[in-house]
């Protein structure tokens, strides 16, 4: 009976409330499960697939740069207790499908007993063409998804070269992971040709028989192999990428956590404002006898309903939106860890339950007040109207005490160093930030009531000075729209602080850095995103057309240092001492590049220093396949490109260790003579055919460098507009409510001669008073916090220092279009206020 | 037709009147019941005169100074309220009557919670447009709340609220008073002293008072007493 009074029938009666905060919570959780979402998919293939694509192996062999398949010779002793599988494996561009697929060789004579989708029916049935020919397994989803079936030959792309295989049977992936529906399974011989590999595997996978221990395998395994290679278990290549991606994903999903803060506040609102509206039911049903236990449980179903209804639309909701947002985060992903493809959004009932469980988690911590609220409310004789709610002195001196502390936290926060590499005390030092806004909202509306009273007051009309007056009084619920729409408007601004920063420091780096006339680079898939390397038959073409010293090929592999995965990569130093390329700051580019030809030093950027502690004049040694590299550091230079340490030498030190290595990309650096224009036909003629390649002048790559970077920025942008429309609801449903608490006093104005135009612009002014305040906060908080974003979390997240820009005119436009929202948002209620009734109120009212 | 100076309108005679009630009914619809609050109402209140509205709770009392008050329009009949026709009146007209002609003192005081006592009393000078903090502040020692002038509503005990209503209800000069019953929630001295400081500044003003009363005492003080029962008058 007290849930059909107290809940249900106002809820049938008014649903509108309900809805709207159900969307806001969708909202905030639809930002969490689509960034989550998009940035598994987009990482699928190591996150998530690595185990399942191992299938059963428990422990790897691997080497960095691949490990000669004499290797297995080496291991033979071991087939009584283990399969040796022989792996290679690499990522490359599947024509029909315009994007990357992950190639897979194994023995697949071996193989059905290691990997599930191997061990079907039938198969193999076409045995000569999968181990003979170039005849390979694909997933029944990606066939029909590309419309192919047996017996059809598809193109791949590899270091650039076109190659045709055949498709000899498709395997089933249901019940297997996402993953699958992006592998191509080839057997080992015909794979190590297609991939460039003969006589190199990737990894040996040792699957233990019957009995046999694992620790024991891998000693007896290691006392067999060279010092060079490693045997782990297969979640270690994981790890490997785990920790590459690991900073960005966190930031991701940090950004998008904020969205459900300003979601909470919304809750918070919402079920303060049922409290406040049902008041006298509540006061009467005490009265009669009702419990606070049971008055309360009330608002605790409501919180309830809210977060499981809102987590269900908001989980759907952000599958659907992770759709939308895995281009833009694969995008970002590539930048730091190349040649993974992702796989499709796939519904995950893990992370279904674990936004559903935000959702009520959210609503539940956000009742925590109006459950107070609600419990305090005495019986019928005890009632009575809410006096005016000002700040007392000592409220107003405890309220400036804890923005203190709490300021004081947030600097300290902000100069800790990071943990494990995350960034955590940086962005909780900007959650804290954030958090002061919701203490201090009140305060400001305080401040600003007393402030203005003055000047208000001294104005022809009254609306201005019953606005500030209004906002002053209910400070307390309208603090909490205040404070919601200052958090989205210092999110905003933080965002923009650091995309402004961002965009200021890559474009200053394009123009110092970027002086080849022509680059070339493998095939990008359908997204944008590369696909594999150059084959370095293309360097050959070249140098050839335009002479060696004009072709500066880039050459990569991932390795270990100090336990953390580098890029060690080598280029034509002999090329680029004499034109420069990268930016020192400081120094000239070329000089540096010149220094480390003479000397066989090497160069490093920005997060490699910053990670490792290096400076110049340090010697770093690296552990690489065959040997050490000693090499002394002569230049620290800024790199926007990967946020992982890079170590550079020149290229023939690197080919020594990885000879049989292609260039990530290559850059031509033409003769004033030669036109880029003409040099890059010149170029496709030489190619073509033969080679699938792009070739992008300067301005091009400038431009691809930039619109890569605001790709990476899309998804952090649609955080902040989702914020923003929370935020304004939030106003809405407040100043509804203000409304509605005030409708005696709204009726008196009328009757003593208010207009309904008065009443309107008071409401509106409220609600103006109430964005300007919020922007203001808002405004220096998000300044804050986006200095904290610039110089802390992207320096310990990515390593990379930025030069801070503060973007003034952009930061004047949302304040100026937050009061705006928020006066259209005042509008509705003011609308009511307009329309009540002075008679019928005070009849009512008594 | 409104003076912009809020002059009175033949301000020099006596026997103006400003109030005329012919035939005024008012029903209300709730749900599918319709409930006849006044049924036919006739009154007339001439310039600085008091007059008493009598009767039972229900019998249209508050229905019938809301009419007087311009708060709420007759659905048969006429009410003119300063020359003006309040059924037929536009909102503006209404509203400029309300600001600038009528002062109104409820039972429930009805002050706005979030304005000092000094506030409350200006809000109807705020509301047209106009300051005069000289006035504000002789009413204020005239209702004997210049120590409570900083002093918010809740602050105040019912008579220094009453008082804070009587002083707002007058600050504008207006031409008619209209009380709904201002005793009603005040301990008998209090509203006596109430009555006496209402009845007293009216007069110094120049207002005519309509008020609804239960007390004997107060009625048989008004120049005219109009007795209702169930939306009529009765003899």
């Amino acid at each position: 009976m007290i849930l059909r009074a107290l809940l249900l029938r106002p809820l049938l009666r008014r649903p509108w409330r309900f809805l709207i905060t159900v969307i806001g919570v969708a909202t905030g959780v639809a930002a969490v499960v689509s960034t989550i979402a998009a940035s598994r998919a987009a990482v699928a293939s190591f996150a998530e697939g690595v185990d399942e694509v191992a299938g059963v192996a428990r422990l790897e062999i691997t080497r960095s740069g691949g490990l000669p398949d004499a290797t297995l010779a080496t291991l033979r002793s071991l087939t009584s207790e283990a399969l040796l599988i022989p792996v290679v494996e690499d990522t490359v561009l599947l024509m029909e499908l315009g994007d990357g697929v992950r190639l897979l060789g194994v023995d697949l004579l071996l193989d059905a007993q290691v990997r599930p989708v191997l061990s079907g029916d039938d198969p193999l049935p076409d045995l000569d063409a999968t181990l003979l020919g170039f005849g390979a397994l694909i997933s029944r989803p990606l066939a029909t998804e590309i419309g192919v079936e047996p017996g059809d030959e598809l193109t791949v792309s590899v270091g650039g070269r076109p190659r045709t295989i055949e498709v000899a049977a498709l395997f089933e992936a249901d019940g297997l992971s996402a993953v699958w529906e992006r592998v191509v399974v080839m057997d080992v011989a015909p794979a190590q040709e297609l991939l460039g590999k003969v006589g190199r595997l990737d990894r040996i996978e040792l699957v233990p028989r019957d009995g046999v221990d694992v620790e024991d395998l891998q000693t007896r395994a290691t006392e067999l192999l060279t010092s060079d290679l490693t045997i782990a278990a297969p979640g270690e290549r994981r790890r490997f990428a785990e920790q590459m991606l690991a900073s960005l994903r966190f930031n991701l999903v940090a950004l998008s956590a904020i969205s459900l803060l300003v979601a909470g506040v919304l809750i918070a609102t919402t079920l303060a404002t049922s409290v406040v509206q049902r008041r006298f039911v509540v006061s009467l049903l005490r009265s009669m006898g009702a419990s606070r236990r049971k008055i309360a449980a009330v608002v605790l179903v409501e919180a309830l309903g809210i977060g499981v209804v809102g987590g269900v639309i908001g989980v759907a909701a952000g599958f659907l939106g992770a759709r939308l947002a895995l281009a833009s985060v694969r995008f970002t992903v590539a930048s730091v860890v190349r040649g993974i493809p992702a796989s499709e959004i796939r519904f995950d009932p893990q992370l279904a339950a674990l936004g559903l469980a935000i959702a009520i988690a959210t609503a539940l911590a956000a009742s925590i007040l109006p459950l107070k609220e609600i419990m305090a409310v005495p019986p019928l004789q005890g009632l009575r109207t809410t006096p005016p709610q000002r700040m007392a002195r000592g409220s107003r001196l405890m309220a400036l005490a804890a923005l203190l502390i709490m300021a004081v936290v947030v600097v300290i926060l902000a100069r800790m160093p990071a943990i494990r590499d995350l960034p955590i005390p940086a962005l909780t030092s900007a959650l804290v930030a954030m958090a002061g806004l919701l203490v201090g909202s009140g305060l400001l509306l305080d401040s600003l009531a007393r402030i203005g009273h003055v000047p208000f007051a001294r104005m022809r009309g009254a609306a201005l000075q019953l606005a500030a007056a209004a906002l002053s009084a209910g400070r307390q619920r309208a603090a909490w729209a205040a404070g919601s729409v200052a958090v989205a408007i210092a999110l905003a601004v933080a965002i923009a602080t650091m995309v402004s920063s961002f965009r200021a420091t890559v474009e200053s780096w394009t123009d110092s850095g970027m002086r080849a006339d022509l680059w070339v680079r493998p095939l990008a898939a359908d997204t944008g995103v590369w696909v594999g390397r150059l084959d370095p038959e293309i360097v050959g073409i070249a140098e050839d057309l335009f002479g060696a010293e004009t072709v500066d090929p880039f050459y990569s592999q991932t390795i270990d240092y100090r336990g953390r995965p580098v890029s060690f990569a080598g280029a034509a130093f002999d090329v680029v001492r004499f034109h420069g390329s990268v930016p020192f700051p400081g120094r000239d580019s070329a000089e540096v590049f010149d220094l480390a030809w003479r000397e066989r030093a090497a160069v490093v950027n920005e997060p490699f220093a910053t990670r490792f502690d290096v400076v110049e004049g340090d010697t770093i040694r690296l552990d690489l396949p065959g040997g050490v590299l000693e090499r002394e550091v002569v230049g620290v230079f800024r790199d926007y490109s990967r946020s992982h340490g890079l170590v550079v030498v020149d290229r023939s030190d690197f080919l020594g260790f990885f000879p049989d290595a292609g260039p990530d990309d290559m850059a031509l650096f033409l003769p004033p003579e030669i036109d880029p224009d003409v040099a890059r036909e010149r170029f496709f003629d030489a190619v073509r055919g033969r080679f699938l390649v792009e070739a992008l002048d300067n301005r091009e790559l400038r431009a691809a460098v930039l619109s890569a970077f605001e790709r990476t920025f899309a998804i952090t942008t649609a955080m902040y507009l989702v914020t923003a429309v929370v935020a304004v609801v939030a106003v809405l449903t407040v100043l509804l409510t203000l409304v509605g608490e005030r409708r005696r006093e709204l009726a008196t104005v009328r009757a003593i001669g208010g207009s309904r135009r008065q009443l309107l612009a008071m409401v509106v002014a409220e609600a103006g008073l109430l964005g300007i305040a919020a922007a203001s906060a808002g405004t220096l908080v998000g300044i804050a916090v986006g200095i904290i974003l610039v110089k802390v979390v992207n320096l310990q997240s990515f390593g990379w220092s930025l030069e801070l820009v503060l973007p003034w005119s952009s930061m004047a436009g949302m304040a100026a279009w937050v009061v705006v929202t928020c006066m259209i948002a005042g509008l509705p209620p003011a609308l009511v206020a307009a329309r009540l009734q002075p008679a019928t109120v005070l009849r009512e009212e008594g | 037709m409104m003076e912009d100076s809020g002059a009175a309108v033949g301000s020099g005679s006596v026997m103006e009147t400003v109030v005329e009630i012919v035939g005024a009914g008012r029903d209300f619809h709730r749900g599918q019941e319709v409930v006849r609050a006044l049924v036919e109402l006739s009154l007339t209140l001439d310039a600085g005169e008091l007059a008493a509205l009598i009767g039972p709770s229900g019998c249209g009392k508050s229905t019938a100074l809301n009419l007087v008050a311009a708060v709420d329009r007759p659905d048969r009949g006429s009410v003119r309220v300063c020359g003006i026709d309040i059924a037929t009146a536009t909102e503006d007209e209404l509203v400029t009557l309300r600001r600038r002609r009528i002062g109104m003192v409820f039972q429930a005081f009805h002050l706005v919670p979030h304005l000092t006592v000094e506030e409350n009393i200006a809000l109807p000078l705020a509301l047209d447009g106009r300051r005069d903090s000289e006035r504000v502040r002789a009413l204020i020692d005239r209702v004997g709340l210049a120590h409570r002038a900083g002093h918010y509503p809740s602050e105040l005990s019912g008579g220094e609220q009453q008082r804070t209503a009587v002083a707002r209800a007058l600050v504008h000069q207006p031409r008619v008073v209209v009380a709904d019953e201002p005793t009603g929630n005040l301990d008998s001295r209090t509203g006596a002293a109430v009555i006496e400081l209402l009845d007293e500044l009216r007069r110094s003003e120049g207002a005519a008072l309509l008020l609804a009363t239960h007390d004997a005492k107060v009625a048989a003080a008004a120049d005219r007493i109009y007795a209702l029962a169930d939306g009529r008058l009765v003899d």
